[in-house]
């Protein structure tokens, strides 16, 4: 038998677990092609912390030639910090926090994470870290490398808690005047958090001057928390509370939570009731993101399992090659990106545009091949046939894994896929959004061509009556080889999808053939639409679950409930009846 | 009348085939306990655990073969008797660890006082004697077989649909044993065994021992399922096979036949992974794969379904070409496999013992008129 | 054993006769809204022979599913005998309470022996259990011994029935539903596929069956039908269009229509 296979549970709930992480993880990475050029894992993050700082203080370097004698008293500032005991270090801080210049974040934030360093030669100060024998300079103003130093040629610069503590606050409101919407946004929420009492004034400040919409309402919220943290008066902090449970998510609940517990008596109580109305909103909003990520699994479940809607479905060819075919749509979409990265890396992120037909076209073919060179010997057998495909299974799994190896590759996601925005409280990140339309166009698509092309009529006519279509004059064998095409084809566009969510590795599909059979079965053999209700119903109620139940439990519940309502309903939820059936 | 009952239906290629059995369960173990370890015959104790393994394997095809050849019910779960069986047995073998674990605890397996448990879940009582784990390892596979037979057969769940929903049973049932909290070591699964009714499991003696016991198992499986498949219970079983309306038809209630076979079915496969277990040391939810059980049913079909013999020869060919393969060209298992698979269904539907009286036939009468031939039509070709 | 009922108005069955077998009234079966049994009424009485006609399409085989529990009806009764209430048992209840069936497709247990069919319709006890440990008694052979010769088998006893011809087959069907002694047959096309010599044969036999049982035959073959000599009840969209001896139906201006067309 096969060795365990470590990896199978979790795959195989990647559909779901995915579906449930709101930031998908996979959509800040680059694409592979990029993610090829950089340096080994442990270096990513400080690199990658790196690049960002330099983006976000890209515009504010540009404006600084006209600034430049505010430099020279912003360095000497830094310059300061590091002379001196703990205490002294602390004025230091805030005296460069009063200066009011975001330029001054990359040296703080290194300072907090101890990649400060003075050099003994000359008292300058830079941004280390170490490479080789001995250090990386960074200068901490420019950001520019210049160099590096031997070990003994520079000294950290030491911080303790306190410092740290302090160096956080006078980031905050550093970052809360910050030319990068992103960032202020950020430190908004950073005080939302941390509800530091001290923070009401810059955010005043910092309120007067905002501009963005969006940041003003975390700012105000974090005012909010920051006023019912300090020691203001009663009014102010009631408006406060009023503010946060307008607001209403579960951050400004913990804060007027934490008001209802500790506060004095008539706030306590406006907090509380506070805290029921929005506990009632909140329920309500759990029930959108549930269904919101319901059909985000659903259409997952729906891209895998459309296409067996037609091998399976309209075809009755049990094919356990199915999930093969999604595989190699997802190889394909894989190929087609490093084609691009290597000729046209500027169109990189219209590669997975090209890669749909050619995924198409890729399996479609494979799974003509399959139908003619196997299943065609094998008709109304199809527990035989059941076998046969699961043998090109195995071929397929392993002609993936000599050419491409056992591991996980990895196909990027383009731009307009990337990130997320709110819909009130949901987080909705947009390559969920675009494979929940894309596997709803997929499936119109397919619906229309069922009924409204003549290949489609033709499909009808041979799977309602093949001896009546073959003397009608229908090559009834050209009609199943290209039918069950089109079912193979339909999986690989999906496996172009699922190359988004999902790790492309040989056992890709693998871990779908079960969750689509399930799904069309439940739906009802023959009935697209029944697809797409199942798939839909499975994912809501598998979310559902989840709260109660967790992932994998959830999981082993849904499929615990479709095995007993097989058994009730052998035929699915829309089964046509009659005596063809019973035949 | 019982003697009757078990012999009736032995033919002579059956009383071969337990002779040779018999021969093997005795000749083994002779040959790696009675000879040094220079001689050319002895036989090293890998080999003998290899070769314990296998008969295990091919009890599950025999367990296979009487639900798939006899009653045409395509089981894609039946790896999840077998470990089911195995995972009783390897609670036993856990039990029987006591204070030698890594932590020491007297009552709780290692894998427990990892997890901060504080007592035996109630479901681990009683599995520290032999007798009950054994007994566990055949009522728990036929209580879920019988739970789930009742459900599907009733329902008239037929063909590929009950093949998916067997499979995804044994999917939910991975699933399920992958979780720490269900109390079977998770991920990890039960091993480190140390010793089975007394007896060191590393030593030769032993191993020889799980080898006849395994040979001796099969043996009677082999005796119970002709006794069946020969009886009238058997012959409704083909009927049911071949036309199932027809046998409703004749007032044979079929689901309580298909719900008998396939109890009966689950159970010698919960007796193969009970003793599969103590032979390779080690069960883990990767038994329960869906995988493991088309595996096993790709022995049945080369070796020729409805043969019971047959199952039995597949298993060990299989499985001996899978272990070559593995050693020798890794990468090219899988391909031979599903080679195999394709062309098995595609050239030999009927296996290699299934067709050889028709090879046999053409061999001694070349030239006179083949009979039409009944026995080509498929099982599954009724659906 | 001629039949020359007078004509009864179709829908109006006499449940109250003491020698009524079958007794449908109202039975109504709808596929997906195709109405396969309209509003069907019909009565057969003991030692009956009864032969159902009706292009396709008209609810012969749905009746015959509808009687033996195979489809269950949306509505209307159905009894058997005095008592049983047909509509609340499955298949292998109704075979026991001694109604046997011929599929239209000659259906026999093809890897078995012609010998082994007949063994396994016998009338005897149904259980598993039962079956395990069952031995074949003299009783039992002497029983097969008898259907072989009626269905001029004896030769091929040991043989495959998968290896028959279709008459041998249809035969072989007819001497299983003997085996099951049952009190009413339910034969469907029992000619189809047959020689002329093996069809009047046939007849001969299911008249001679008659004698002691209640049959209901659904027959395209005309002259099968003729030479049953029983009556007739012609379905039409899944209900009684008329009912008599086949000459008075054969008159009858609504049946000519529907064989005929409009």
């Amino acid at each position: 038998m096969y060795p365990p296979p470590p990896t199978l549970p979790r795959a195989a709930l990647n559909a779901g677990a995915a579906a449930s992480a709101p930031p998908a993880p996979k959509s800040s990475r680059g694409p592979m092609i990029r993610a090829c050029l950089l340096p080994p894992a442990q270096a990513i993050p400080a690199l990658r912390a790196l690049l960002l700082l330099a983006l976000v203080l890209g515009a504010s370097l540009a404006g600084s030639l006209a600034r430049a004698e505010e430099s020279a008293d912003l360095r000497a500032a830094i310059a300061a910090l590091a002379k001196g005991s703990f205490a002294e270090t602390e004025k230091r801080i805030a005296a460069l926090a009063a200066l009011g210049d975001a330029r001054a974040v990359p040296a703080l934030e290194a300072l907090a994470g101890g990649d400060l360093y003075r050099r003994e030669a000359d008292g300058a100060v830079f941004i280390a870290r170490s490479a080789g024998g001995g250090y990386r300079l960074t200068e901490p103003l420019s950001l520019q490398d210049v160099g590096t130093a031997g070990r003994r040629e520079v000294k950290k610069i030491r911080v303790n808690n306190r410092l740290r503590r302090t160096i956080r606050a006078a980031l905050g409101a550093l970052t809360l005047s910050a030319s990068d919407p992103a960032r202020r946004l950020a430190a908004a929420k950073a005080i939302l958090k941390t509800r530091d009492g001290e923070a009401v004034e810059a955010l005043d400040q910092a309120l007067a001057r905002e501009t963005d919409p969006q940041v003003a309402a975390v700012m105000q919220a974090a005012r909010a928390a920051a006023v019912l943290a300090s020691d203001r008066s009663a009014e102010e902090k009631s408006a406060a509370i009023d503010l946060l449970a307008a607001r209403g998510d579960r951050e400004a609940m913990a804060i007027v939570a934490s008001i209802a517990t500790a506060g004095d008596a008539p706030l306590a109580a406006q907090a509380k009731a506070a805290v029921a109305r929005m506990e009632r909103s909140q329920a309500l909003w759990d029930v959108a993101r549930n269904i919101w990520y319901g059909l985000s699994l659903g259409s997952v479940l729906l891209l895998a399992a459309i296409g067996l809607a037609i091998t399976f479905g309209v075809m009755g060819v049990i094919n356990m090659a199915h999930g093969e075919m999604v595989m190699l749509g997802a190889y394909t979409a894989f190929m087609v990106q490093g084609l691009f990265g290597a000729l046209a890396p500027g169109l990189i992120d219209y590669a997975l545009v090209v890669a749909l037909p050619a995924a198409f076209l890729v399996t479609g073919l494979v799974g003509i091949a399959i139908e003619r060179g196997v299943i065609r010997f094998l008709h109304a057998r199809p527990l035989e046939t059941l076998l046969a495909t699961w043998g090109v299974s195995l071929i397929l799994q392993q002609g993936v894994r000599t050419l491409f190896g056992p591991t996980n590759r990895e196909v990027g996601s383009p731009s307009f896929m990337s990130g997320a925005f709110e819909l009130g409280q949901l987080t909705i990140t947009y390559n969920r959004l675009w494979i929940l339309v894309f596997s709803l166009t997929l499936f119109a698509a397919l619906i229309a061509a069922m009924r409204k092309t003549r290949f489609g009529l033709t499909i009808r006519a041979v799977t309602q009556n093949r001896r009546m279509a073959a003397s009608m004059g229908i090559r009834t064998p050209l009609v199943d080889a290209l039918t069950f095409g089109l079912g193979s084809g339909i999986a690989g566009i999906a496996g172009v999808a699922l190359s988004q969510i999902d790790n492309v590795s040989p056992n890709l599909g693998q871990s779908y053939i079960i969750d689509s059979f399930m799904v069309v079965v439940f739906g009802g053999v023959g009935n697209l639409w029944g697809t797409l209700l199942g798939a839909m119903s499975l994912g809501i109620a598998n979310k559902f679950l989840e709260p109660f139940a967790g992932a994998v439990l959830a999981k082993i519940l849904v499929l615990v409930f479709l095995i007993l309502f097989i058994q009730k309903r052998p035929r699915g939820l829309f089964a046509l009846k009659g005596r063809a059936v019973e035949a | 009348m019982t003697r009757r009952f078990f012999t009736h239906g032995m033919t002579r290629g059956s009383w071969v085939f337990l002779a040779l059995l018999a021969a093997a369960g005795v000749l083994v173990p002779a040959l790696n306990l009675g000879l040094p370890a220079g001689h050319p015959l002895h036989m090293p104790t890998y080999a003998v655990t290899l070769s314990g393994k296998y008969l295990t394997y091919a009890l599950l095809a025999l367990a296979l073969d009487l639900v798939w050849g006899y009653c045409g019910i395509l089981s894609l779960g039946h790896a999840a008797f077998f470990a089911l069986g195995g995972y009783a047995m390897g609670m036993y073998l856990m039990r029987q660890i006591g204070p030698r674990g890594v932590y020491g605890d007297p009552l709780l397996p290692d894998f427990m006082v990892f997890l901060d448990w504080q007592e035996l879940p109630w479901y681990w009582l009683g599995f520290d004697a032999f007798p009950v784990a054994l007994a566990m390892a055949l009522v728990v596979p036929g209580l879920l077989a019988f739970v789930f037979g009742w459900f599907a057969f009733r329902a008239r769940v037929g063909g590929v649909y009950l093949s998916i929903i067997t499979q995804a049973m044994t999917y939910a049932l991975l699933l399920a044993f992958f979780r720490n909290d269900m109390g079977f070591g998770g991920n990890n699964g039960l091993t480190d065994f140390k010793e089975i009714l007394g007896f060191d499991l590393q030593s030769d003696a032993t191993r020889a021992g799980l080898f006849a016991a395994s040979a001796l198992a099969l043996g009677l499986a082999f005796v119970l399922c002709v006794a069946i498949t020969s009886s009238r219970l058997g012959k409704v079983l083909v009927a049911v096979r071949d036309a199932e309306s027809r046998t409703r038809f004749l007032g044979y209630r079929v689901e309580h036949y298909k719900l008998f076979v396939w109890t009966v079915s689950a159970m010698m496969a919960g007796l193969a992974g009970a003793l599969y277990v103590p032979q390779v040391g080690i069960i883990n939810p990767g038994e329960f794969a869906p995988a493991n059980s088309i595996e096993a049913v790709i022995w049945v079909a080369i070796g020729g379904r409805g043969t019971l013999v047959g199952p039995v020869l597949g298993a060990g060919l299989v499985n001996f070409a899978k272990s070559w393969f593995t050693a020798a060209l890794p990468e090219l298992w899988l391909f031979a496999l599903g080679a195999l698979f394709i062309a098995v269904t595609l050239f030999l539907p009927k296996g290699l013992v299934g067709s050889l009286p028709r090879l046999w036939a053409n061999a001694t009468s070349a030239r006179s008129k083949a009979p039409p031939d009944a026995r080509t039509k498929a099982p599954a070709a009724a659906e | 054993m001629p039949h020359h009922a007078p004509p009864t108005m179709p829908g109006q069955p006499d449940p109250h006769r003491h020698d009524t077998l079958l007794y449908l009234d109202g039975v109504s079966v709808a596929f997906d809204g195709f109405q396969a049994l309209n509003n069907l009424s019909m009565v057969v009485a003991r030692t009956e022979m009864r032969a159902v006609i009706g292009p396709n399409g008209a609810g012969k085989t749905t009746m015959m599913d509808v009687i033996t529990g195979k489809t269950r009806p949306d509505s209307g009764t159905l009894r058997f005998g005095e008592t049983i209430d047909l509509t609340r048992h499955d298949e292998a209840d109704i075979a026991g309470f001694g109604i046997g069936r011929k599929f239209q497709k000659p259906t026999v247990f093809e890897s078995h022996t012609v010998e082994d069919n007949l063994a396994l319709a016998l009338k005897g006890r149904r259980g598993p259990f039962a079956a395990l440990f069952h031995v074949t008694g003299d009783d039992e052979r002497q029983r097969i011994d008898d259907l072989l010769s009626l269905i001029r088998l004896a030769h091929l006893r040991a043989a495959p029935a998968g290896g028959l011809s279709h008459g041998q087959k249809q035969w072989l069907e007819i001497g299983m539903l003997l085996a099951q002694d049952p009190q009413l047959l339910l034969i469907d096309e029992p000619a189809a596929g047959m020689t002329d010599a093996e069809t009047a044969a046939t007849a001969e036999l299911l008249r001679d069956i008659a004698r002691t049982h209640s049959v209901v035959v659904v027959e395209h073959d005309m002259a099968f039908v003729r030479a049953l000599d029983v009556k007739v009840t012609v379905l039409h969209e899944g209900s009684v269009l008329a009912e008599g001896s086949l000459d008075h139906v054969s008159a009858n201006r609504k049946v000519i229509d529907v064989y005929l067309g409009r």
